[in-house]
C-alpha cells in the first residue's frame, strides 16, 4: 500500500489537480455557463504561485489564498464584462481569454521567465495539505449539488427563464459561477505548480481546456461524481495504456470522441439512466399508483423540440 | 379604439382594490405589435380569462406581466405598487406564480422534486433549519398540499419523461400553486388533457379561487372558460376586443367574427 | 508594398480556411471544431504520398482535397449526425457539435504526431518548385500568387454558388429557418453533406497553399488556425461570405503590423483579442445580419 502510494505519487498528485481544473470547468456547465475561464485561472494560477514563492517568498498556504482570490477576481470581471453572451459565443470568449493568458505568459519577460517560464517553486506544502484541500473544495461542489441550491442550478441551466419565474435571480447565479471557476481553477494551477516546482507556457493553453472537457465528457458533466471519475481515468489511463505502446493517444482519442458523441452525459449518466430504468421497473411490478389518472403512460411522449427554448 | 365593454353584467365589482393592473401595455417586436395597449385589473378572489386566437397576444401579455419579456411601453401595478422594471425574479417573490404554454419541467427532477422547486420560491417557508432547507432533502407541507390538491399521490418519485401530457401538467400547475401565489397565471393549462381531466383542473381552480386567490387563465376551450372564469377579455391582434361575463363576450359580434367564427367553421 | 503583399497572401490562406468553417457554421448551423484537424490530416496525407512518389503540384492538392472532403463527410455522418439525432434541444446540440469535434480532432491529431514525432513536416518531395521573382524591389513567389488567386477564385464561386444555384438558396434558407427549408421540399442531409465535403475540400487545399508557402506544417498548426478562423467569422459576421473575406484579410493586416512594431510574440494575441473585441462591440459582426441570436 504504501509503496503503491509512493512509486505514484505524481499521479496522485495530478488526480487531484485534474479534478480540480475539471471542477472549475464543471461547475459553470452545470449552471449553463459554457465556460473555459478555468482553464486560463489555472494558468494564472501556475504563474502566480510561482512568482509568490520565488519573488515574494510567501509559504504555500498564503500562496494559495491570494491566488484564489485573485482568480476568482479576475475571472468573476471577465464574467462581468461577457455575461450578456451565451452559448458558442461566450464558450469561444473564454477560449480566447485562456489563450491570451498564454500569451501574456510568453511575454511578461523576467516575471513569467517568457518561454523557458518559471522552474525551482520549493515551498512547504505537504501532501496532507493538497489532500486537505481537495476534499473541501469537492465537498462544498458536492453540497452545490443538494437540496434547495441543487434544483435552482438545475433550473438556472436547464430553463432560466422558468428559473426567474421561480424567483431565482438568474444573473447573480451565473456570476457566481464565474467566480467559482475562478477559485477553483486557481486552486488547481497554485497546487500544480507547488508540487510541480515548473511552469512554462506549454503547460497552459488550449490542451488544458481539452483535457478538462475530456474528463467531464467522459466522466459526466452533471456531478461531482462524473468530475471525479474522469479525473481518475484520464491521470491513470494513459499509464495504463503503456501496455498498447504508442498508439495510447490514438486509444485516448477515440475514447473521447465516442463519448462525446454516443455519451453526452458520460458513464455516470450511464449509472443514472439504469438506476432510473431499474426503479421504473420495480413500480410497475408493483402496479399502478393509487391516485391520479395517467391511463397514457408512454403513449404520448413528447417528440424532442429542437427549436429550443426560444 | 379603446375596447367594447359588453354591459351590463361584466363589470368589475368596486370597492375592491385589484390585485394586478396593466395599464396601456404595449410590446412591440420590431414592427410586429403583438400587444399593442392592453389595459385589465385583475382582482382578487376571481378567474379571469383570456380569449383570443393563436398569435392574438395573449402568452406575450402573460410574459410581459411576469416581466420575462420587455414591455415597449406601459405600467404594470401590483397592490398599486408600479413593478415594470423589476426583474423576473422579483416579480416571482411578488407571488406572482405562471404555468408556461408548453410544459416546463426539469427532466432531472422527479415530480416531488420538481414542485418543490415552486416551495422554494417562498420567503416564508420555515420548516426545518436553514441548513436542511437548503442543502437537505426536505419537502415542505406546501408540496404536500399542492400534490394532494392536483391529484398526483402516487407519482411522487417519477421522473416527467415518464409521465403522460397531461399529467405533466399537472406538476406544473402544482409547482405554481406550490409557491404559495397571490396571483396565478394559467397559459392553456389543460391543452392536451381529456374531458375528465379538464373538469378537474376545473374544480382545482374554483376551489382555488375559494381561498382568495386571484387567477387568470387563457385558454382555447370555449366551455372550459364558461364552467370556470368570472369574467373574460377577449384579444385580438394585440388590443382588447371584448371583456365581462363569459357568455356575453362569446356572444359578442367581435369575437364571433375575430375569433370563435374562424374556430367554429375550422372545426365543422 | 511588400508587407502589403504579406498581408494579401496571408489574408489568402486564412481566407481558404475560414470560408470552409464560416460555411458549415452560416448554413446548418456546424461549427466544426475538427476542421483545423482536417486541415493538417489532408495535408498530411499528401506528404505521405509524396514519401512514395513524386507528384507534381496539382496531384498533391487534389490528394488534400479528397481527403479533407472525404474526413469532413465521415465526420458528419458518424459523429455530427448522430449528436443531432441524439440532443434534446438545439442549443444542447450546438455545444455537442462543439466538444465532439474538439473530441474527434484528437484522433487525426495523434496520428500524425505519432508518425512525425510532432515534427514539423513539408511537401518538399513534390515536382514543384517554390520560385522567387524580383518586381522592382517587391519579391513575389509563384507560391504566392497561385495562393492569391485560388483563394479569391474559390471565394467568389462559393458566395456566387451561395447566392445564385438553387443549391444556394436551399443551404441559405436552411441556415435561416430549417422548418421552412424542409417545407421547401429541400432533403437537408444530402445538402448537408455536400456543404462539409465542399468545407473539407477547402480545409484540405488550404493545408497544402499553407504549406508550400511556409515549408512545413507542424501537426498543432491546426488548432491556432481554428481560434483565428473563428475570430475572422464572428469579425465579419456569422454566414456572411463578404464578412469573412473582410474578416481574413483584417486579421492578416493587423498580424502583420504587429509583427513590424514587435519582437513577434505578441501576433498570436491578435486574433484572440479580435474575438473579445467583437464579441463585446458588435456580436454580430461587421456584415452579418441585424438580428442577432438570442440562445
Amino acid at each position: 500500500m504504501m509503496q503503491f502510494y509512493f512509486s505514484n505519487i505524481v499521479l496522485i498528485q495530478a488526480t487531484m489537480t485534474g479534478l480540480l481544473l475539471a471542477l472549475s470547468i464543471q461547475v459553470p456547465i452545470r449552471m449553463g455557463v459554457f465556460s473555459f475561464a478555468g482553464a486560463g485561472a489555472y494558468g494564472i494560477g501556475c504563474y502566480a504561485g510561482a512568482i509568490f514563492v520565488l519573488d515574494h517568498q510567501l509559504g504555500a498556504i498564503p500562496t494559495i489564498v491570494i491566488t484564489c482570490l485573485m482568480t476568482g477576481v479576475i475571472v468573476l470581471a471577465l464574467g462581468v464584462l461577457i455575461q450578456k453572451l451565451t452559448g458558442l459565443y461566450l464558450a469561444m470568449a473564454t477560449v480566447a481569454f485562456c489563450l491570451i493568458i498564454s500569451v501574456i505568459a510568453i511575454n511578461g519577460g523576467t516575471t513569467t521567465g517568457g518561454s523557458t517560464g518559471r522552474y525551482g517553486v520549493i515551498s512547504d506544502f505537504t501532501m496532507g495539505g493538497m489532500f486537505a484541500i481537495t476534499a473541501v473544495a469537492l465537498v462544498l461542489v458536492a453540497l452545490s449539488e443538494r437540496g434547495r441550491l441543487g434544483r435552482r442550478v438545475d433550473a438556472v441551466r436547464e430553463d432560466p427563464e422558468l428559473a426567474a419565474s421561480m424567483g431565482v435571480n438568474v444573473r447573480r447565479y451565473r456570476l457566481v459561477a464565474f467566480a467559482v471557476s475562478g477559485v477553483l481553477g486557481g486552486l488547481a494551477g497554485s497546487m500544480n505548480i507547488l508540487v510541480r516546482s515548473a511552469v512554462s507556457p506549454l503547460d497552459i493553453g488550449f490542451h488544458l481546456i481539452v483535457l478538462a472537457l475530456t474528463m467531464i465528457i467522459v466522466g459526466g458533466s452533471l456531478s461531482w461524481k462524473g468530475a471525479v471519475l474522469g479525473a481518475l481515468i484520464f491521470t491513470w489511463l494513459p499509464d495504463l495504456l503503456k501496455v498498447v505502446g504508442q498508439w495510447q493517444e490514438l486509444i485516448y482519442g477515440v475514447i473521447v470522441a465516442l463519448a462525446a458523441v454516443l455519451l453526452p452525459r458520460g458513464l455516470y449518466g450511464i449509472y443514472v439512466d439504469t438506476k432510473r430504468s431499474v426503479q421504473r421497473r420495480r413500480r410497475e411490478a408493483a402496479g399502478p399508483p393509487a391516485g391520479g389518472s395517467d391511463d397514457e403512460t408512454h403513449a404520448e411522449r413528447l417528440e424532442p423540440e429542437m427549436e429550443g427554448q426560444r | 379604439m379603446s375596447a367594447t365593454h359588453t354591459e351590463p353584467g361584466g363589470s368589475l365589482p368596486t370597492g375592491v382594490d385589484p390585485v394586478l393592473e396593466v395599464d396601456d401595455v404595449k410590446v412591440h417586436f420590431g414592427g410586429v405589435k403583438a400587444v399593442d395597449g392592453i389595459s385589465m385589473k385583475l382582482m382578487p378572489g376571481m378567474i379571469h380569462g383570456i380569449i383570443g386566437p393563436n398569435g392574438s397576444g395573449k402568452s406575450t401579455l402573460i410574459g410581459a406581466m411576469t416581466r420575462l419579456t420587455r414591455l415597449t411601453s406601459g405600467r404594470l401595478l401590483f397592490d398599486g405598487e408600479e413593478y415594470q422594471n423589476a426583474s423576473a425574479a422579483v416579480v416571482a417573490r411578488k407571488r406572482v406564480a405562471r404555468t408556461f404554454q408548453t410544459v416546463r419541467l426539469l427532466p432531472d427532477l422527479t415530480v416531488l422534486e420538481n414542485i418543490q422547486l415552486g416551495a422554494d420560491a417562498r420567503a416564508d417557508d420555515k420548516s426545518g433549519n436553514v441548513l436542511t432547507r437548503l442543502l437537505g432533502k426536505q419537502i415542505s407541507p406546501a408540496v404536500r398540499d399542492a400534490v394532494s390538491r392536483t391529484n398526483l399521490e402516487g407519482f411522487e418519485d417519477f421522473y416527467p419523461s415518464e409521465l403522460s401530457y397531461g399529467t405533466q401538467r399537472r406538476v406544473e400547475i402544482a409547482r405554481a400553486i406550490a409557491t404559495g401565489p397571490r396571483l396565478l397565471l394559467l397559459d392553456e393549462p389543460t391543452a392536451g388533457m381529456n374531458q375528465k381531466e379538464r373538469a378537474e383542473i376545473s374544480a382545482l381552480l374554483q376551489s382555488l379561487r375559494t381561498d382568495g386567490l386571484c387567477q387568470l387563465l387563457v385558454e382555447h376551450d370555449v366551455q372550459m372558460m364558461i364552467d370556470t372564469c368570472d369574467h373574460v377579455y377577449a384579444m385580438n391582434f394585440g388590443r382588447l376586443i371584448a371583456e365581462g361575463t363569459p357568455t356575453d363576450v362569446v356572444r359578442s359580434p367581435q369575437v364571433q367574427e375575430a375569433y370563435l367564427g374562424r374556430k367554429w367553421r375550422d372545426h365543422a | 508594398m511588400q508587407d502589403l503583399l504579406t498581408v494579401i497572401s496571408l489574408g489568402s490562406i486564412y481566407l481558404l480556411f475560414a470560408l470552409g468553417m464560416s460555411l458549415t457554421w452560416g448554413t446548418i448551423d456546424i461549427l466544426n471544431f475538427s476542421h483545423g484537424s482536417i486541415f493538417m490530416f489532408s495535408t498530411f496525407t499528401s506528404y505521405l504520398v509524396l514519401g512514395e512518389t513524386t507528384l507534381p503540384f496539382v496531384a498533391v492538392a487534389l490528394i488534400a482535397v479528397v481527403v479533407g472532403a472525404v474526413l469532413s463527410v465521415a465526420i458528419q455522418v458518424l459523429a455530427f449526425e448522430q449528436i443531432i439525432k441524439r440532443a434534446r434541444t438545439k442549443k444542447n446540440a450546438e455545444m455537442q457539435i462543439l466538444i465532439g469535434g474538439i473530441g474527434i480532432a484528437i484522433i487525426p491529431l495523434a496520428i500524425a504526431q505519432h508518425h512525425t514525432k510532432s515534427n514539423p513536416f513539408g511537401l518538399r518531395a513534390s515536382s514543384f518548385e517554390v520560385e522567387t521573382w524580383l518586381l522592382g524591389d517587391l519579391r513575389v513567389t509563384n507560391i504566392s500568387v497561385i495562393t492569391i488567386v485560388v483563394a479569391v477564385a474559390l471565394w467568389a464561386a462559393v458566395s456566387l454558388w451561395l447566392h445564385r444555384s438553387r443549391h444556394g438558396l436551399a443551404l441559405r434558407s436552411i441556415g435561416v429557418d430549417a422548418e421552412v427549408a424542409s417545407l421547401m421540399g429541400v432533403d437537408r442531409r444530402r445538402l448537408a453533406l455536400a456543404t462539409m465535403a465542399v468545407s473539407g475540400g477547402l480545409a484540405g487545399l488550404a493545408g497544402v497553399l499553407f504549406t508550400f508557402s511556409l515549408g512545413a506544417l507542424t501537426p498543432e498548426s491546426g488548432d491556432t488556425l481554428l481560434v483565428k478562423a473563428f475570430a475572422i467569422i464572428i469579425l465579419g459576421g456569422v454566414g456572411s461570405m463578404l464578412g469573412v473575406a473582410f474578416g481574413a484579410f483584417f486579421l492578416a493586416a493587423c498580424e502583420v503590423w504587429v509583427l513590424t512594431q514587435t519582437s513577434g510574440s505578441w501576433v498570436e494575441a491578435v486574433s484572440f483579442g479580435l474575438i473579445f473585441l467583437v464579441l463585446l462591440v458588435r456580436p454580430a459582426g461587421v456584415f452579418g445580419r441585424k438580428e442577432v441570436r438570442r440562445t
